[in-house]
């Protein structure tokens, strides 16, 4: 793995150790994730010590060293979402599927995140799946989304 | 690709294109921004498209495809010129008709226009809408005229004009005198001086020099620089080309957060044409000036939008800001002198040096000179970017702008400058958009973020939302902002569980002053804002929450209970199906009953609810 | 060739060597600014911010640490206002509420004023002063620890793997760290955490009366306060 894939990343950048960050945002956008081998190779191939490379890794939310899920759902918990409701979707998804926030479902299925704004401000709620930006989300219609991302179809039962 | 290397072949350009539009009978603009995609433009296009080639008016009809032009609210939007109309919400389907009726036979669709929200009026044009009518929309104005992805569209409005006069026998310092003499302020929050800045860079000694444009924008409910990059990214070369001649840089960068995965993209397009017609790289316009841009993508941190912390992180490191003893003009970038600027301030740069200081400081007042953009968001009607010019009251933002209250709730105040701004209460709404009126507000202009609140928003739990968001952000360095936010919180949420003691507040206010001085960078500076600002003018919901155990507002889920009104109660279900926490039982048709035991107050069964039968005491 | 530059502080003149900072200025003429990540020789952060000072330019004053401030021709410096004074004390009190269990953390308190801890104690192992991670890095020349994580999640670790691939066992982060040495008392349990005010930095001066002198406290006994070396 390592190797073959990292090559079209490292090109043109070995020894420049202040692209560190545009390095990792480029295997992160192409593994979904970094990977701990990839990342020693980094930390070699640019000359940057192993600890910094770490403390990069996690300083910014772009990065996840754990595998993401098959669908990404983003929760914006901006400003002008959080005052238009967005900890309803916060909580729904806790509720839905009892994962926190940065977490994955054990079947890997779906990756739930937070980010502090998404920029689409005047029309939140936002929730961002997978890229597609969902504007003036509510509870009912992020549980749906979540059902079909999950594959699942079953409906609450009325007492 | 034709090259650029000189003014005149600019104005050759400039006459192509507007042969070519002159040629279309009518045009229509289909902004495609972010925010308009999230609302199903791209649909919308494709569909236009179709029914024009289908119709046989590809040669008569132009369609551009544009960036923001500020009134998201109502996208997907089509702008149809000659005659100004605006369509609101079109969707992909409506396409034929439009296409059929208005761009075929000209008839006015009343259906897609925008509908006066109190006299149910329908207005066909665009500028007697009102939301635009106070507005003065110096920048955003151009968007019309622009496919981002179309140098030649640039060029064709001006563009370029303004750098091809500077290195026609512009000095640096005379470059520098004018941006002085017109005022123009920091568009990013803090709003220094452009043109000192310049200067104090101008005179550092060095060979090797930077610009930036900081295009982080990180303030949640801010998303001015992200449409500018997005709808007109030559503009803000444009800018920084002049600024870096001013100075004497031959290199820049543009720090975009990866949050905004088309405004990286738009700004990389820009940057490629702009190389290939010679306006970017050696001897730009026959001169002696060689400049290129790069763009740096931010990893996911709202520190990086602090100069220092930029900058680190564009040298590859982690974004720990350090502490400004030496300026960034003096030391920045690989410690060289460097200036950074905001989108906004670049945006504004090739106007004033093409229609002079005196034109761009004739708007505005005193201490700020002319336009800002505002996300205007929140509670309010009309969401949107919004431009004014500086010294327009708050109140003519929210109620004429905006429209007024969404939900019909009072308004009660506007939170301006992000997590590092404060609020405004409905009482001072008179106060100008001016950078030391809000200043000595309490606030502050921060990048342009205007977030509208209602009586339905919890002041404690708005000072609670912004210590949540500053201490996830804070890069953790130094005791006053890492701990001192910590504490903060820690009280605060103690004051939204019930559980805050009366000594409590004034160790919050004393705890806000020493974080706001002793700590070593800006975000830490600023991040008692929110706390101070609603402790001076909301103390009397501080003092529910501790004395009374009550939150006026109903959102602190520790003093409120849930409970279905029987009267307004049909038995549907709705809520029982959504409530996540299984508190709601009942049978069909029949009362349904929260317990209150299991009842987390989340709130997703009020939102489900259709007949507004639950109440929150 | 040394250059020296004068500056003023707390009123009086001081001839101080180009390149060095206010704080080691201070220290070397006896003057006592309170501080705790700094060690003498290493790269200054400016990160416990304990150490600030006024500086007054233009008729204008700044709070600014003095670790990373250098001094420079004219400075004047205040380094006990009142206002620095309170917010000395107020920093101080946020880092015994976090890590009390600290004979040096709680001289430094002490040293700064702090009576009461208006907080509920947290009885952290680690306060974040980067002592331990700037001694690995510039004397060791290991870069085995670095600090992980951001905000509240920030602590120190070293890479993956073991600590061992990467320490050289100079044994310096143990000895620079201000959480090596216990309370007089001893170790305290969770729920029992408490300032003593029964330590050495008290009993020598009533430090809020005579802001400035040293008080050898413990910090600088066990870590090399350039104050113990000029004695």
């Amino acid at each position: 793995m390592a190797m073959m894939n990292l090559d079209s990343i490292l090109e043109g950048r070995r020894s420049q150790p202040h692209m560190l960050v545009e390095v990792m945002l480029d295997l992160q956008d192409q593994e979904g994730y970094l990977p701990e081998e990839a990342l020693k190779t980094v930390s070699k191939e640019l000359g940057v010590p192993l600890i910094d490379v770490y403390r990069v890794a996690h300083f910014y939310k772009a990065f996840s060293l754990k595998p993401r899920g098959k669908n990404v759902i983003t929760i914006c918990t901006g400003t002008a979402c959080h005052v238009r409701g967005s900890d309803l979707l916060v909580n729904q998804v806790k509720g839905q599927l009892g994962i926190e926030p940065g977490d994955t479902t054990p079947d890997g299925q779906i990756t739930v995140e937070c980010v502090n704004c998404v920029g689409a401000c005047a029309l939140g709620p936002i929730v961002v799946h997978n890229e597609s930006y969902c504007k003036n989300m509510t509870p009912g219609k992020l549980r749906k989304k979540i059902d079909k991302a999950a594959g699942v179809k079953k409906e609450k039962k009325h007492a | 690709m034709p090259r650029v290397s000189h003014a005149k072949d600019l104005e050759i350009i400039r006459t192509q294109v507007d042969g070519k539009r002159n040629r279309a009978r009518l045009e229509m603009v289909i902004p495609n921004g972010t925010c308009c995609q999230a609302s199903g433009s791209a649909a919308l296009i494709d569909a236009v498209r179709a029914e024009l080639a289908r119709q046989g008016l590809l040669q008569d009809v132009a369609l551009r495809v544009t960036g923001c032009l500020g009134f998201c609210e109502q996208e997907p939007v089509i702008l149809i010129e000659p005659g100004n109309i605006l369509y609101c919400h079109v969707a992909a389907k409506d396409a034929a008709e439009i296409v059929s009726r208005t761009a075929q036979k000209g008839e006015i669709l009343e259906q897609f226009l925008f509908a006066d929200p109190v006299s149910g009026k329908r207005i066909q044009m665009e500028s007697d809408i009102p939301f635009y009518k106070a507005q003065t929309r110096q920048l955003i104005r151009m968007h019309r005229f622009v496919d981002p992805f179309s140098i030649d569209d640039y060029i064709a409005t001006g563009g370029y004009k303004a750098i091809a006069k500077v290195l026609a026998g512009v000095k640096p310092e005379e470059i520098i005198a004018e941006v002085k003499a017109a005022g123009l302020r920091g568009r990013g929050g803090a709003g220094f001086p452009t043109g000192r800045k310049w200067e104090e860079a101008h005179e550092a000694p060095g060979d090797e020099k930077y610009v930036i444009c900081n295009a982080d924008e990180g303030d949640p409910g801010a998303y001015m620089d992200r449409c500018l990059l997005e709808a007109n990214p030559h503009e803000v070369l444009e800018g920084m080309m002049i600024g870096a001649y001013a100075v004497g840089a031959n290199k820049g960068y543009i720090y975009v957060r990866r949050e905004y995965p088309l405004a990286v993209k738009h700004a990389r397009i820009a940057i490629g044409q702009a190389r290939e017609y010679g306006l970017l790289g050696d001897n730009i316009l026959g001169s002696n000036f060689c400049f290129d841009v790069e763009v740096a993508r931010g990893g996911g941190a709202f520190v990086c939008g602090e100069s220092t912390a930029l900058m680190t992180s564009i040298e590859g490191k982690v974004g720990e800001p350090r502490a400004k003893d030496v300026h960034t003009v003096k030391e920045g970038l690989w410690n060289r002198p460097t200036v950074l600027n905001n989108v906004e301030t670049w945006a504004n740069v090739p106007s004033i040096m093409l229609n002079g200081a005196k034109w761009f400081a004739s708007r505005g007042t005193d201490s700020s000179k002319g336009t800002k953009i505002l996300a205007l968001t929140g509670q309010v009607k009309n969401t949107g970017l919004v431009e004014v010019a500086m010294g327009t009251p708050i109140r003519t933002i929210v109620y004429d702008i905006g429209g007024g209250p969404k939900n019909g709730n009072k308004i009660k105040a506007v939170q301006t400058g992000g997590p590092s701004g404060g609020c405004i209460p409905e009482r001072l709404f008179d106060l100008p958009v001016d950078f030391d009126a809000l200043w000595d507000a309490g606030s502050m202009m921060g990048s342009g973020g205007m977030v509208v609140m209602d009586d339905k928003t919890c002041m404690v739990d708005v000072a609670r939302y912004f210590l949540k968001f500053l201490q996830d952000e804070s890069c953790g360095k130094c005791v006053p902002c890492r701990v001192g936010i910590d504490r903060m919180l820690e009280i605060v949420t103690d004051i939204a569980e019930g559980h805050g003691r009366p000594e409590q507040i004034p160790l919050l206010q004393e705890l806000a002053e020493t974080v706001a001085e002793a700590s070593l960078c800006g975000l830490g500076k600023s991040a008692p804002n929110p706390v101070l600002s609603t402790l001076r003018y909301f103390i009397d919901e501080y003092t529910a929450h501790v004395h009374g155990r009550q939150c006026p507002a109903g959102v602190c889920k520790a003093l409120i209970t849930y409970a279905i009104d029987a009267e307004k109660c049909t038995g549907c279900g709705v809520c029982l199906k959504s409530c996540p926490h299984d508190s709601i039982t009942g049978e069909k048709k029949k009362v349904h009953i929260i317990d209150a035991g299991l009842c987390q107050k989340c709130g997703i069964c009020i939102s489900e609810c259709k007949f507004d039968a639950i109440t929150v005491k | 060739m040394l250059q020296y530059v004068n500056v003023m502080i707390d009123g009086a003149p001081v001839r101080a060597e180009k390149g060095t900072s206010v704080l080691d200025t201070a220290i070397h003429v006896g003057v006592c600014i309170p501080h705790l990540c700094h060690i003498p020789g290493i790269h200054d952060m400016g990160a416990c911010r304990l150490c600030i000072v006024e500086q007054v330019k233009n008729g204008r004053s700044k709070v600014t640490a003095s670790c990373t401030l250098l001094v420079e021709e004219g400075m004047v410096i205040k380094s006990n206002t009142d206002k620095i004074l309170k917010m000395r004390k107020n920093i101080a009190e946020l880092l015994v509420a976090q890590a009390p269990n600290s004979k040096a953390i709680q001289d430094v308190a002490v040293r700064c004023g702090v009576k009461d801890v208006r907080y509920p104690f947290r009885n952290e192992d680690c306060v974040l002063c980067g002592r331990c991670v700037r001694i690995c890095k510039e004397r060791a020349k290991a870069n085995a620890l670095g600090f992980i994580g951001r905000g509240k999640d920030r602590h120190i670790d070293h890479p993956p793997g073991r600590l061992m691939d990467y320490c050289k066992n100079c044994n310096g982060c143990i000895m620079f760290c201000p959480m090596s040495v216990t309370p007089c008392g001893g170790p305290m349990k969770k729920g029992q955490e408490r300032l003593c005010g029964q330590c050495d930095s008290q009993l020598n001066a009533d430090a809020q009366k005579m802001p400035g002198v040293c008080v050898w406290c413990e910090l600088g006994k066990g870590f090399q306060c350039s104050r113990y070396l000029a004695v």
